[in-house]
């Protein structure tokens, strides 16, 4: 198989929808084998009929047995680690003095825990791989905030800062480790968070209004600066963090 | 013109003749485009001409600081190949040879700094600018870490790459509607001839701040430029894009 990704064993973690969907067709066309972990199973039955020859791996991110289970699966499956896309990820939209303990710690456990939890279970295999690329998807907001969305931002902003800190540890073993920031996506989780407003075609205006593009990207948009930072062509790109904004942050 | 990405796309690179400019012209040509490159130097140039097939590179050599020559050039560009699809404004230089403390410093070697470094890309963003408006197309300038780090007796240079990125912002957030993206890169780095003429034990201390543990090659630039300059990029505009190994985080 040929592609910028010829033969390289990647984990995409929340890989079911959305933007870890986009990522996973795309590697799969670049030639990348892939293993795809996610808590939806009806659309991780559709992802599998969709790239035949793939490893599907249900489970949440937010149970650390599950991420365990699912890294080591990966690993026996596709015998060894090339890569790891972290794509898994929720939102949160409430005032702060209606967010709860609990929500606050879903959050956190889904967009920050886990991909943590995934990377440091997947790290010896990266290293043994003599190499290997991490990429975090985590958002425009964790670069510029958001209203009411205290736990989401300071969850993407810690997954920013996790990568840095990984990325200086991660180097001496080849490892190099980044985010994309996106902003609004055409995805389930960015229609819900649409749907849940008052006026859902005026929530819609004002996102769109925010971007100097002046439209939503589309989940492909994001799983191509996925797959750039997972290629060679980024070679020494480490420790960074990308918007894929359409220019909001201008970061 | 050839298969790949940028088939039937024309870009221009300036201070192509050396280094990331030189890698990405040949990156641009390997990948289809046709490339319009200049440098003050013409031996550069021809070296990229040598063995490649006629018509699809387009060279000049001048001054890219003098705005007369920029507008020459821009005119060839548009004769040969009617327009201009993505932008590399690379040309820069950090007076390294003439580097001092600032106290020490001196106002010429100010104005060069900020006329290569900065100046050179909005001529250049201005000519080519108004025609994209109506077509789109990729503008990439070049910043640089140093900007981020603020290298010691680099001050001139630091505010031009810094410059480069506040430019780069305002410049997109206008071309933003008309299909134009504009971003930065911002290398650590990288070995080219300007690097070659350190001290080892400047390029020791260099490496020794960079996490991946070596000096880039003009290559790794090349690959972010035509990353940033193809269609997986469209909605990636107005950032600054550190390629440096680590060596800038925040």
């Amino acid at each position: 198989m040929s592609g910028a990704l010829a033969g390289r064993r990647i984990l995409i973690a929340g890989a079911a929808k959305g933007i870890g969907r986009a990522t996973a067709e795309r590697f799969v066309g670049e030639g990348a084998r892939i293993a795809a972990f996610d808590r939806d199973e009806q659309a991780l039955s559709a992802l599998a009929a969709a790239l035949p020859g793939n490893v599907t791996l249900p489970g949440d991110v937010a149970d650390p047995a599950a991420v365990a289970t699912a890294v080591q699966a990966a690993v026996s499956a596709l015998g060894g680690l090339d890569g790891v896309v972290n794509a898994a990820g929720i939102d949160l939209l409430a005032d702060i003095e209606a967010m709860t303990l609990a929500d606050w710690q879903h959050v956190i456990a889904v967009n920050l825990t886990g991909p943590v939890l995934v990377m440091q279970a997947a790290y010896p295999y990266l290293k043994a791989a003599g190499g290997g690329t991490i990429v975090n998807v985590s958002s425009a907001a964790g670069l510029s905030p958001l209203a009411r969305r205290t736990a989401y931002c300071a969850s993407k902003a810690g997954l920013q800062m996790a990568s840095k800190a990984l990325a200086i540890e991660a180097a001496a073993f080849g490892i190099r480790v980044n985010a994309v920031c996106p902003g609004a996506v055409e995805t389930d989780l960015f229609r819900s968070s649409i749907d849940a407003a008052a006026d859902p075609q005026a929530a819609y205006e004002a996102v769109r209004a925010r971007y100097a593009l002046q439209r939503v990207a589309e989940p492909a948009e994001i799983a191509a600066a996925i797959l750039w930072l997972t290629g060679d062509d980024s070679s020494y790109v480490t420790g960074t963090s990308i918007a894929v904004d359409g220019g909001r942050t201008f970061h | 013109m050839g298969e790949g990405r940028f088939a039937g796309k024309v870009a221009v690179v300036t201070g192509a003749a050396n280094g990331i400019g030189a890698a990405t012209v040949c990156r641009f040509l390997d990948e289809g485009a046709r490339v319009a490159a200049i440098d003050r130097e013409a031996e550069g140039l021809a070296a990229l001409l040598a063995g490649r097939p006629p018509g699809g590179l387009l060279t000049m050599a001048g001054d890219c600081t003098d705005a007369a020559v920029l507008a020459a050039f821009h005119s060839q560009v548009i004769a040969a190949f009617g327009a201009v699809d993505i932008l590399f404004n690379n040309v820069g230089q950090s007076g390294r040879e003439r580097a001092a403390e600032f106290h020490e410093s001196t106002e010429d070697v100010w104005r060069f700094v900020l006329e290569v470094s900065l100046l050179t890309t909005m001529r250049m963003t201005r000519l080519v600018a108004p025609a994209m408006r109506g077509r789109g197309g990729r503008i990439i300038n070049m910043s640089s870490d140093a900007a981020f780090v603020g290298d010691a007796r680099l001050a001139d240079y630091a505010a031009a790459k810094m410059g480069i990125v506040g430019f780069t912002r305002a410049v997109a957030r206008e071309l933003a509607p008309h299909g134009v993206t504009v971003n930065a890169v911002a290398p650590g780095a990288v070995r080219t001839r300007a690097h070659d003429q350190l001290s080892p034990d400047v390029v020791a201390r260099i490496r020794d701040a960079t996490p991946a543990g070596f000096i880039a090659e003009p290559e790794d630039v090349a690959g972010c430029v035509a990353f940033l300059a193809s269609d997986d990029a469209r909605y990636i505009t107005g950032q600054t894009l550190l390629i440096d190994g680590g060596r800038w985080m925040n």
